[in-house]
């Protein structure tokens, strides 16, 4: 402020706005005039109230645990290994575009071995077995994805399959590894197919069977997807094949 | 897909001052959960933003991020308590009787709380990252997004206002 008789000058002042030559001047000013010290003083007291009294809070603890998993680094990028198309692609003569784009995205074969899988498959068996398969049930998915963007860092892709026979009825969070995994919920007949959405560095496509229950795993640009049903596995990979042509490019 | 490059400005820009960006959230729309859903949104923004992109004042932009995701936010979900675009009303609103002085609380902190509660909106951000959040006029502005003769003149009224109310009940 080049102005010295800027009526904002105290608050400049106090905000250590000033420059030498300014800070001078005004300091001769607070000596000449009582106002301005009186000013000056009301002003260093509401300061001071301020920062004393009013609250700083952290940011929760949850919060900061969701916001730190986005900045989590993503583990270098394998080069996808060499497509091999499960056996059962073949017969899908009507997939074929379909399963290009799944082999595409690195389609391998997921075994029995696999941790995260066998984690992922009990998660559905217990949600199956209690009757309590969602936490959240809709049929609409602009229900559904804000639901599940709250509770998982990276959100849910959440397609609508009604019309390929594949009602959505809503959608839970499992857990593994201690982090959210925003799962969707659909329905054939009496039989439900939970879809896990895990971030891209889980492993691999192509599908399995592990207690009974059949799997097909298949990733897109953005995310992994586990689909784990107790329909037969053909119908399960029809299913697979619809998810991924209703997948936005 | 975020990039290696990306996550990391990210760590290096918002996480450090992940909670000033939770505290100005929560000033301006008056709400923990609302706060944490603004964050949230303001964090995947950024995310988003960073890819191949360095702030040159990464506290100031992270802050900016944080207002806007308030602003679309409350927007979206609580457009009566939007007062952004108000200026018009700034002062009047000030000179307002406030609803909540009657209310005396033996608690300090819950009165100063409330005095710069009740300020509006365009005062109460600039007071809260000048008083609290201890950024100079540049980086208020930058972060608000307003001239830095305007940043001055809601700093003055803010305290203005502000003095008056906590003087009231006192």
């Amino acid at each position: 402020m080049s102005d010295e008789a800027s009526p904002l000058r105290a608050h400049l002042a106090l905000d250590g706005e000033l420059d030498a030559s300014q800070r001078l001047a005004f300091e001769e000013e607070l000596r000449r005039s009582p106002e301005l010290a009186a000013e000056f003083e009301r002003l260093r007291a509401l300061r001071r109230t301020i920062r004393e009294h009013a609250p700083r809070e952290a940011a929760p603890e949850a919060l900061r645990a969701r916001i730190e998993a986005l900045a989590a680094p993503s583990p270098p990028r394998a080069a996808p290994p060499p497509a091999r198309i499960p056996p059962r692609w073949p017969a899908m003569a009507a997939g074929l575009a379909v399963a290009a784009a799944l082999a595409g995205y690195g389609a391998g074969r997921a075994g029995g071995g696999d941790p995260e899988l066998a984690a992922l498959v009990a998660g559905y068996q217990r949600a199956a077995l209690s009757g309590q398969p969602i936490d959240v049930a809709s049929s609409d998915r602009h229900t559904v994805k804000p639901w599940l963007t709250a509770r998982a860092p990276l959100g849910a892709l959440v397609l609508d399959l009604a019309d390929d026979g594949f009602p959505l009825i809503g959608g839970r969070i499992d857990i593994l590894d201690a982090r959210p995994v925003p799962t969707l919920v659909y329905r054939r007949r009496e039989h439900l197919i939970s879809v896990a959405e895990l971030p891209l560095a889980s492993a691999g496509g192509g599908s399995a069977t592990l207690d009974g229950y059949h799997v097909v795993r298949w990733r897109d640009r953005e995310r992994a997807y586990v689909a784990i049903s107790d329909l037969d596995a053909d119908e399960l990979q029809t299913f697979a094949a619809d998810f991924v042509k209703r997948t936005p490019p | 897909m975020t990039t290696e490059a990306a996550s990391r400005e990210f760590r290096d820009v918002v996480l450090p001052h992940l909670d000033e960006g939770y505290r100005l959230a929560k000033w301006l729309s008056g709400s923990g959960a609302d706060a944490d859903d603004i964050v949230q949104e303001a964090a995947m923004r950024a995310l988003a933003a960073l890819e191949g992109a360095t702030p040159l004042k990464p506290r100031a932009w992270w802050l900016a991020v944080v207002r806007n995701a308030a602003l679309t936010w409350m927007g979206r979900n609580r457009p009566k308590a939007l007062s952004f675009v108000a200026d018009l009303d700034e002062d009047a609103a000030v000179d307002a009787p406030d609803p909540e002085a009657a209310l005396i609380s033996r608690d300090e902190g819950e009165r100063v709380r409330r005095a710069i509660a009740s300020l509006p909106s365009p005062l109460r951000e600039t007071l809260v990252l000048r008083e609290i959040e201890d950024l100079d006029y540049r980086a208020i502005a930058e972060a608000t997004e307003a001239p830095i003769g305007t940043v001055m003149s809601r700093l003055a009224r803010a305290r203005a206002a502000l003095a008056k109310r906590l003087g009231k009940d006192s």
